[in-house]
């Protein structure tokens, strides 16, 4: 193709644009790189330049020596594991049978879910409180993992049966005709099929426990049994400034996701623009 | 009484009525359904034993308890068991009723197939054939169950908490006792109290607008940033796209707590550079100043929120069919034509629920706000109310019940949330293939 003057002119413009951008989203994170890797622990003393006091690994020796985090870091990794499994089951069983049976209070029942899934269900968190108090699952790891179970079942119920109800439904009629129990199908026949839905929920309840703060708050009080994301919060509060630590334990954190993120990208960019958009 | 039926439809009206008598009693009597009438009739007589029970929850959930200021505190009644424990009883009543129906449901559909085939035989009704019809029910269940007793029942809780004076410091529990109060903390909110009405304006407002400004910058955002890596002919696409993906990647808490210390007005290194290159003379205040504060949110908003957007519109313009573009270029459409009148319309007309849900997502974006500003700076009614200049009001919700304790208005806010974005998700519903098909 032949370049023409506006042409040309129009890719140095997207060159600069992009070149921009990125410095933008890169901004912030070359500075938790830098800070993690700094002798200086409070922001204020830490060099403007990046990476300009020196480096040192003295952040992540304190952080594995004199905190928490590696415990953190265990009860975040049990959590998540468990909420993903669980999701997933419980809500590609659940999706199946709404995609696939008839039942009484179906409707009433979609209706309400698609209601639910819209209210952030911290809202609730004195009652969700009081009942884990009630069930002794306060300051517990499970207690938590049923909260964040019980709040993924609705959007995530949603997601499953709309993807459901793009396979066809020969498929599991014809084991039905031969004689297999409808668990025997699900297991077998359904899950294989909506792996790329499967797996999309996976990833998603697998983050969410490294990012969320207000109910292992709530949940979880002794330094023993808390989360990452509550741990890391604590080492920037008002009253003190440890930002060094702060970003050592965050890059540590943020690496795998990054590393994960950018080599499922092309899967990503499929399932989202597959699975998620065709309601 | 006879327990044969005629097979003509006519005894329809006693099977109905035995059903209702005692829950499983037509499927005993009539259909020699043992295993699923005693399922059933065990269900209503452990039923029947906890009425006393149920009465005394429910007695419990009208009076909250009374005031005992001479018995020993933990003796005392506490009015938030009572509700929550009252609202648990109902929604176990619920659970019983539709049983109960279901039951019903179950026998006239026993007798409709009845009427047409006879009585069933042995192999029908054993166990294994009964476990596989109760499969939808089984296999519910859990999900049923999570969603009535950790969403559910919370929701009711807080819907409840908004006509008491469940608060700070004189109706906390356990030392007091909470009374229903009927619409008085819905009358403070909207009119009674000038403090509060104005703190809650600021803050509906401003909610309103972050939802629909937040939405708007990362979804035009993202399409920019789809729109010129896809069209775009430079070789080093991939490494780009891999640097967009980074905000998406990094989990909030911390994207938002390193940009809240960044751009610290005093210690900050957005200000310290700044002032070192001498384009300002002195400290921006980025998260003190109400106005560029929340245009800070917006834009570190925009940050954290493209990538998400981008994805999304890249698999979208993935998924359009080839051919479009093949025919478009035969019919002699530039690439500009074919990318104004094609790609651009597909992908709006493809992306546009998901910027309805992303806009409830971001009323209710507790961990941009909260991370990043606290909901500071503070504003000339922040110390009676302890809402900020950028509090949205899931934030608010959250100083009220984590700092000031003011469980009653933080429950208001929640009513609030719930009535303005409940229309939402039921347009979102009436939008599924789905419901279209009449498949519902």
């Amino acid at each position: 193709m032949k370049s023409t003057a506006g042409q040309k002119i129009l890719h140095i413009f997207v060159w600069i644009f992009l070149i921009g951008t990125s410095f933008f989203v890169l901004y912030p994170l070359v500075y938790v790189a830098s800070a993690a890797f700094s002798p200086q622990q409070n922001i204020a003393a830490l060099n403007i330049i990046p990476f300009g006091d020196g480096l040192t690994l003295k952040n992540f020796v304190y952080l594995f020596e004199n905190t928490d985090f590696p415990i953190w870091f265990k009860n975040t990794l049990i959590i998540s594991v468990a909420t993903t499994v669980s999701t997933v089951f419980v809500c590609a069983l659940s999706a199946y049978i709404f995609s696939r049976f008839r039942f009484t209070f179906k409707k009433t029942m979609m209706m309400s879910l698609l209601v639910l899934q819209i209210f952030p269900s911290f809202v609730g968190m004195i009652a969700i409180y009081v009942i884990l108090l009630r069930i002794n699952g306060l300051n517990t790891l499970w207690g938590l993992v049923l909260v964040y179970l019980a709040g993924n079942i609705p959007y995530n119920t949603w997601l499953v049966k709309s993807y459901l109800d793009t396979i066809p439904r020969s498929l599991d009629e014809a084991a039905r005709i031969d004689g297999a129990s409808h668990f025997l199908i699900f297991r077998s026949i359904v899950l294989p099929v909506a792996k790329p839905i499967i797996v999309f929920l996976s990833i998603t309840s697998f983050t969410a426990p490294w990012m969320d703060f207000i109910f292992p708050k709530l949940v979880l009080r002794s330094s023993k049994v808390q989360t990452v994301a509550l741990g890391l919060f604590g080492f920037v509060t008002d009253k003190k400034n440890m930002f060094a630590t702060f970003a050592s334990g965050s890059l540590l954190i943020a690496v795998p996701f990054i590393i994960f993120f950018v080599i499922t990208q092309k899967m990503l960019i499929t399932s989202l623009g597959g699975g998620a958009v065709k309601e | 009484m006879s327990t044969t039926l005629n097979r003509d439809g006519s005894s329809k009206n006693r099977v109905l009525f035995t059903s209702i008598l005692f829950m499983g009693l037509s499927h005993i009597l009539y259909f020699k359904q043992y295993v699923k009438g005693i399922l059933y009739a065990i269900t209503e007589v452990v039923g029947l034993c906890l009425i006393p029970f149920f009465a005394n929850g429910i007695y419990n959930l009208i009076t909250l308890g009374e005031p005992q200021p001479n018995v020993p505190v933990k003796l005392r009644d506490n009015s938030i068991f009572m509700l929550i424990d009252g609202i648990m009883i109902l929604t176990v009543i619920a659970v019983f009723l539709i049983v109960y129906v279901m039951s019903v449901r179950s026998s006239l559909t026993e007798y409709r197939d009845f009427c047409r085939n006879g009585l069933k035989n042995k192999a029908q009704n054993s166990v294994k054939s009964i476990a596989g019809n109760a499969f939808p029910a089984i296999g519910m269940a859990p999900a049923v169950l999570l969603i009535l007793f950790f969403v559910v029942v919370p929701l009711v809780f807080s819907a409840c908490v908004a006509f008491t004076n469940y608060s700070a410091p004189d109706h906390v529990t356990p030392n007091n006792t909470v009374d229903w109060v009927g619409f008085d903390n819905f009358v403070t909110m909207f009119g009674g109290e000038a403090t509060w009405t104005s703190a809650f304006g600021r803050v509906a407002i401003w909610t309103l607008v972050w939802g629909v400004l937040a939405t708007l910058t990362c979804y035009v955002g993202g399409l920019i940033m789809a729109v010129v890596l896809n069209e775009s002919k430079i070789k080093i696409k991939p490494v780009f796209r891999s640097i967009f993906i980074l905000p998406y990647a990094v989990p909030a808490v911390v994207s938002m707590l390193v940009w809240k210390n960044l751009l610290n007005g005093s210690f900050g290194i957005v200000n310290r550079t700044l002032m070192a290159a001498d384009i300002i003379s002195g400290p921006i205040p980025w998260l003190s100043d109400v106005w560029i504060c929340r245009a800070v949110c917006v834009l570190v908003n925009l940050w954290a929120g493209f990538s998400y957007f981008m994805l999304l519109i890249m698999g979208n313009m993935t998924a359009i069919s080839q051919d479009i573009y093949e025919a478009a270029k035969i019919d002699g459409a530039s690439r500009f034509y074919t990318f104004r009148k094609i790609t651009i319309p597909l992908i709006l007309y493809q992306t546009t629920p998901l910027i309805i849900m992303s806009f409830t997502h971001n009323i209710n974006n507790f961990g941009a706000i909260y991370f990043l500003t606290g909901g500071a700076p503070k504003v000339a009614d922040s110390t009676l109310t302890s809402a900020g200049g950028t509090d949205i009001l899931v934030t608010w919700i959250y100083q009220l019940t984590m700092t000031l304790m003011k469980y009653n208005y933080a429950s208001v806010l929640a009513v609030v949330i719930f009535v303005v974005l409940t229309p939402f998700a039921i347009f979102t519903f009436r939008n599924t293939k789905s419901y279209k098909e009449g498949e519902l």
